[in-house]
């Protein structure tokens, strides 16, 4: 296994008396592309900001190319480019005076300009106002205003957020490109499962500030190995309680349906016959395999119930 | 990275970002307002403004900073409002403070580029005023401009008003930082402005009012009209601008950036 790029260790964040992270771990390798996921308010962007040195975590549990975070932070940070959520851009500039400014802060030559214009494809509108572009375009800029020192490991944080599906598809490109091209280690937070499938080597699910899960992408499909089956009714309420009777998880209930994950088809008849001897009518039963998202869902909804 | 290259660093960027910005065109402007008012004054009724036995120099010197002792905080808040908003509403403090510049330095560029913009506009304002006694020494030859007159004490006085000046300069400063509320930074200046005005009319402790020092510095000067005389108010505003500016950027260094 390559040596992690990124090492956090039992790292805890209060915000005054709220815990927003509970004793987080991750390893991130070198050259991987890292999907961090969760739903809002999970502690991503957190966690990301406290990598960014931008919240300062009180005990030291950060390595970054494994050297401390906060001991290092000159060093460390010149060998990262971030994007934080909604774009930091100056609206009065051009793209290319928006990268000057940060050019001067980092001390990189004038020509890398050019050359980070041409990676994120934004040369024919550098010289455009940036209060002219659109958002894709922003993300793109502060995607190549993070490239400027041509660092080994980028943090994007929700990089397709607020994109239409043509920007995402551009994102995601760019993403695999940079990781795949210019071996860049990529660690990227989004609340779309979707999305970090498609990009992902390796995932960490967090949720309420705990990491549920850590591992390769395919590890996680391995864990959600099983069915998903849909049962359409119409007294849901007392069909699910008869259903956790018999010890399975109702994963999701509305009007007229429910969602249980299963692990074999056996199951089914079982539930059926119980729902069916209480005098309820089922109207359809439907299984499938469980998809990634609602692996996800599963893993992130398991701690409400 | 020492400091000194972070600086340098800092500051190139700091002052990159004001182009083709509005408070560029306010660093000129702003300075030429009263000696474009003083210069029609006096090109129209200099006559009657400049008395019999009376230097034209000293009474377009008095013309000169008492509307300017009036005016200049409300340009230094405009200022401090103008190099803090650029980031809050650029969403930026994040950019610049994931640079691998240590946040002192971040801190400390945007503090001496505003102290410069500060003083530059000071000296332009000197510069202005000096002008417009040469112009009317030639559009207005009666007037008397072409009397002996120490002119680099134009200079010196706005020198002492700036240094007057950067303890309330300094609260605004830190109030436009930390808040992006613009009605707390221009309110609190605003009333900062009056209350010494009303003050100063006799409450005995108005000298400590940080937003009067740069009037009182300038006052009782004696009859040589020694501009260094009367230090006190001076380094009164000297040590508010050092505390606040301090406190600022110590708050800077290890707040949380959203």
């Amino acid at each position: 296994m390559s040596k992690p790029i990124i090492e956090i260790q039992g790292l805890d964040f209060y915000f005054k008396e709220f815990k927003a992270l509970d004793q987080v771990n991750l390893t991130v390798p070198t050259g991987s592309i890292y999907g961090f996921l969760g739903p809002n308010g999970a502690g991503k962007t957190t966690t990301i900001r406290i990598l960014l040195d931008l919240f300062h975590s009180k005990n030291q549990q950060i390595k970054i190319f494994g050297k401390n975070l906060l001991s290092h932070r000159g060093e460390v940070l010149g060998s990262i480019g971030a994007l934080i959520e909604n774009p930091s851009i100056y609206k009065h500039l051009s793209g290319r005076q928006n990268l000057e400014v940060i050019r001067k802060m980092v001390g990189v030559p004038k020509s890398r300009i050019d050359e980070v214009l041409k990676i994120v494809r934004l040369v024919d509108n550098a010289d455009k106002k940036a209060k002219n572009y659109s958002l894709g375009m922003c993300q793109r800029l502060g995607l190549a205003a993070a490239l400027l020192t041509d660092p080994e490991l980028l943090i994007l944080d929700e990089p397709t957020n607020g994109l239409d599906p043509s920007g995402i598809i551009e994102m995601r490109e760019l993403i695999i490109n940079l990781n795949k091209e210019h071996g860049k280690t990529i660690f990227l937070s989004s609340h779309i499962l979707s999305e970090i499938e498609k990009l992902a080597t390796d995932v960490a699910i967090i949720d309420q500030g705990k990491i549920l899960y850590e591992g390769k992408l395919e590890g996680l499909q391995e864990k959600g190995k099983g069915y998903q089956l849909t049962v359409e009714l119409d007294q849901v309420d007392e069909a699910a309680k008869i259903v956790r009777g018999l010890n399975f998880t109702v994963s999701e209930t509305n009007s007229r349906t429910l969602v249980i994950p299963i692990e074999a088809k056996t199951d089914i008849p079982k539930i059926n016959k119980a729902i069916v001897d209480q005098d309820i009518d089922v109207y359809q039963l439907k299984s499938s395999d469980e998809d990634l998202e609602s692996i996800f869902l599963n893993i992130t909804k398991k701690l409400d119930q | 990275m020492n400091i000194v290259l972070e600086l340098k660093r800092g500051i190139s960027a700091e002052l990159y970002k004001y182009r083709r910005t509005f408070v560029l065109w306010l660093l000129v402007l702003a300075p030429a307002f009263v000696p474009i008012i003083n210069f029609i004054i006096l090109f129209k009724k200099g006559d009657q403004i400049i008395k019999e036995g009376q230097n034209a120099w000293e009474v377009l010197l008095g013309n000169t900073i008492q509307p300017g002792n009036f005016l200049f905080p409300f340009f230094v808040m405009v200022i401090a409002l103008f190099v803090n908003s650029v980031e809050h509403n650029s969403n930026t403090w994040k950019l610049i403070y994931t640079q691998p510049i240590s946040r002192l330095a971040t801190f400390i560029s945007k503090m001496k580029v505003y102290v410069l913009m500060v003083l530059f506009s000071l000296m332009l304002f000197a510069f202005f005023s000096l002008m417009v006694g040469y112009l009317l020494k030639v559009t207005s030859p009666e007037l008397g401009f072409d009397q002996a007159f120490d002119k680099s004490l134009i200079f010196q006085a706005c020198f002492k008003i700036f240094l007057a000046s950067l303890g309330y300069a300094s609260l605004q400063f830190a109030l436009s930082q930390k808040s992006k509320n613009l009605m707390l930074s221009m309110g609190i200046g605003i009333a900062g402005v009056i209350s010494v005005m009303i003050l100063m009319n006799g409450w005995e402790y108005a000298d400590y009012h940080p937003y009067g020092y740069h009037i009182f510095a300038l006052r009782d000067l004696g009859e040589d009209f020694n501009i260094w005389s009367n230090m006190t108010t001076v380094y009164r505003s000297l040590i508010v601008a050092l505390v606040v500016f301090g406190l600022s950027g110590w708050d800077m260094v290890r707040k949380r950036i959203v």
